[in-house]
């Protein structure tokens, strides 16, 4: 039986010991930076992805080259966000040695005097056939703008040869704008997109996710360094190895959540809004309810007890990092799996495949809460979902329990089997 | 009366060597018990059966007559060989959450540490972490962790390794009072001298199996050898020609003329005075050590 009083003498010792030291108010600080590097770093460095580009365009036919350049330079003044983007087109009349041509422009690449090529065909209009060469196809916003470029002009080429007045083609070729809209439970409209859900998500999901890894780590690591400082036998007569694996695993699960707390706080203050804006590049972010948030919660608390109770056992069984870190290999590669399944639950998060990925326990705190996100689940899920996971964190602390009483005693060598039976059958 | 500890016929293999083979001793309320013993000997391992960290594949261990189990131990103040703090925590509150683990209150744990920091010198360091204490403050630290829920029995385990004389001394006057006031004490050592000035009751473990074991001076009593010291410009071959005298050695300086089994020491005495000259005389009497180097060898030539 657990007496929770001396389990509480423990979780204050955990959570003292931890939260008093520089490094947690560090890291504090320094987590959500990190992290709002990760996140909005790619988005401001794709959306600054400019620079000069130089492009060679080469076409026999002038008007579409003059129609591609003042439509380059249209684009440019329209879009003033993504105005460092710079293109520098020269025109090149298509040489009567086109072979010849080509492979000196080529050239002109490979000793970067040039970033690219573009060649239109004389019967582009009715072959729709271009060729855009260059050592390096990663430009995606120069290959696209380029793209859209050509389009434009030759669609409104094609319009003007179908007889449409050249004023008019303007207004004929405008693009259309899809709005995305979330249906709610129902049928209520909202605002929101793929790329909006996807983030909102993903970053929920990457939240739990990275604080079962990091604080089970933590888990991991105290629980050896107790081993190697030869404290457990000092304090063994009076606390049961279970009482003191259950403190730890509380008591860095409450500095876990001290330090979400501060983040949370300080980020309802100022930050998010600005950041959400930022990083997705728009105003109105769906926000989630206060049910989902409330199921973020319990999903972080219980799979952090469920992966943590895994570190400890794992801290007990070893005696060092370095030796434990196969294991810990094969433990982060499981945690990884919810990723690989992301896309097809959150394609369609109600498929038979969904459902019983995510009702996995392993896998639950990370998917099942992805689903949460995206539409609610059926209420028999959730309970379902809850059992599961819960009765093997049982389990799971069963087994722990059992290891980590016979391992961390053991230094320097490992509990033998017979140790291991003897164990078993005194408790 | 009942033994506050009982060991019967414990056994324990390790792999294939027997690290303690059908060992059976009992402590008697209030004793200071010494576990006495060469390295390796077993009583590392027979004390974390006591304790159990390690399960005997065999015998019983009672403690107040009853099979020891977890709640038993918890009576039990232990001070293990390989002991270690948390190096990052203060002092006075290690302490604090020593005896909280040990199951006092709060307010009471917190009075206490800081009772035992002023008792033991360690008060100015109260507020210093663990890792800034010398080794020997480190072993203060531990052994105040160990006692000061004032358990009914203590056990230490090679409580003096590391100490220096004047810690060493701390150490056993503070064992010796908690023996005045009832405690029942348990210590290992290999150092014997110091258990010989400490321990009333003892066990000597050679191999796993006891060698000795009972009252410290019926030990001696019984296994002393009646000698006589002398000094004297007197040959070797002079003094044992005296009647009574069985052998002459010398040891450390100390010239030592053992006694024929039926020879009565004053009488010995008078016919050495009469034969050689004599500048001093008196009778000698083995230290606990010699008893033990010769009752091991003796115990490894009967194994042989």
């Amino acid at each position: 039986m657990l007496r929770w009083n001396k389990v509480a003498t423990v979780i204050r010792r955990e959570y003292l010991a931890r939260v008093k030291t520089k490094a947690f108010w560090i890291s504090t600080a320094l987590v959500p930076l990190f992290m709002v590097a990760m996140m909005v770093g790619p988005t401001l460095l794709m959306a600054r992805a400019g620079g000069r580009f130089t492009v060679a365009l080469v076409s026999g036919n002038d008007k579409i080259s003059r129609g591609v350049a003042s439509e380059l330079e249209r684009q440019e003044k329209a879009k003033e966000k993504v105005s460092d983007l710079a293109i520098t087109l020269r025109i090149e009349p298509l040489a009567a040695d086109a072979a010849a041509q080509r492979s000196k422009l080529k050239r002109e690449v490979l000793d970067k005097r040039l970033n690219a090529v573009l060649i239109i065909h004389d019967d582009v209009l009715a072959s729709s056939k271009a060729e855009y060469l260059s050592n390096n196809l990663t430009a995606i916003r120069l290959i696209s703008r380029l793209e859209s470029a050509v389009q434009k002009v030759v669609v409104r080429e094609r319009l003007i040869g179908a007889g449409i007045a050249g004023e008019r083609t303007a207004e004929l070729t405008r693009g259309v704008d899809l709005q995305t809209i979330q249906l709610g439970k129902n049928g209520e409209e909202g605002a929101g997109s793929f790329i909006q859900s996807f983030f909102l998500s993903y970053i929920f999901m990457f939240i739990i996710w990275f604080t079962m890894m990091i604080y089970g780590m933590y888990v991991m690591r105290g629980v050896i360094e107790e081993k190697s400082s030869r404290i457990v036998e000092v304090i063994v007569a009076n606390l049961r190895p279970y009482e003191l694996m259950v403190g730890k695993i509380f008591g860095i699960g409450a500095v876990g959540l001290t330090q979400y707390a501060i983040w949370v706080l300080v980020a309802m203050n100022f930050a998010i809004p600005g950041l959400i804006g930022l990083s997705l590049g728009m105003g109105n972010a769906p926000v989630l309810s206060p049910v989902v948030l409330a199921f973020f919660l319990l999903f972080f608390v219980l799979g952090y007890i469920l992966y943590s109770t895994f570190y400890a056992a794992m801290g007990a069984a070893f005696n060092s990092e370095e030796e434990a870190q196969q294991m810990q290999g094969i433990l982060s590669m499981f945690m990884a799996v919810p990723f690989v399944l992301m896309m097809p639950v959150m394609n369609n998060p109600d498929s038979t495949l969904s459902v019983v990925l995510s009702l996995i326990p392993p896998f639950a705190p990370v998917l099942f809460f992805l689903r949460m996100t995206i539409q609610m689940p059926p209420v028999w899920q959730i309970v379902l979902c809850l059992v599961l996971l819960i009765a093997t964190i049982f389990l799971v602390a069963r087994v722990a329990a059992a290891v980590y009483r016979v391992g961390i005693l053991m230094y320097g060598k490992k509990p033998t089997l017979r140790e291991i039976v003897q164990w078993a059958r005194s408790s | 009366m009942e033994p506050h500890l009982d060991l019967k016929e414990v056994c324990k293999r390790f792999e294939r060597v027997v690290a303690v083979d059908m060992l059976s001793f009992a402590v008697p309320r209030g004793a200071i018990y010494g576990l006495l013993g060469p390295n390796g000997a077993g009583k590392t391992t027979t004390i974390r059966m006591i304790m159990r960290i390690a399960l005997p594949d065999a015998g019983t261990i009672l403690l107040n007559g009853v099979p020891m189990d977890d709640d038993a131990r918890e009576r039990i103040g232990y001070l293990p060989e390989e002991r270690g703090l948390y190096r990052k925590m203060k002092v006075a509150e290690h302490l604090a959450f020593l005896a909280e683990v040990r199951g006092l209150a709060r307010p009471e744990a917190r009075s206490r540490s800081k009772a035992w920091l002023e008792r033991l010198g360690l008060a100015e360091k109260a507020n210093a972490k663990v890792e800034e204490l010398s080794k020997g403050m480190q072993q203060k630290l531990q052994f105040a962790g160990a006692v000061i829920h004032d358990p009914e029995m203590v056990i230490f385990d090679e409580p003096f390794t590391g100490l220096d004389p004047i810690a060493t001394r701390q150490f056993k006057d503070e064992i010796v009072a908690m023996s005045a006031r009832g405690t029942t004490v348990v210590f290992s050592t290999h150092v014997l001298p110091q258990a010989e000035e400490l321990c009333d009751h003892l066990c000597l473990i050679n191999r796993g199996r006891p060698i000795l074991q009972g009252l410290l001076a019926d030990v001696r009593a019984r296994y002393a050898t009646r000698a006589l010291k002398l000094t004297s410009p007197a040959s070797d071959a002079e003094i044992s020609a005296a009647p009574g005298v069985a052998a002459v050695r010398t040891k450390n300086g100390t010239r030592i003329a053992e006694l024929a089994p039926d020879a009565v020491a004053s009488s010995v005495i008078r016919e050495l005075a009469a034969r050689v000259p004599l500048e001093a005389i008196e009778p000698f009497v083995d230290s606990l050590e010699d008893i033990f180097l010769k009752a091991v060898e003796a115990d490894h030539v009967a194994l042989e």
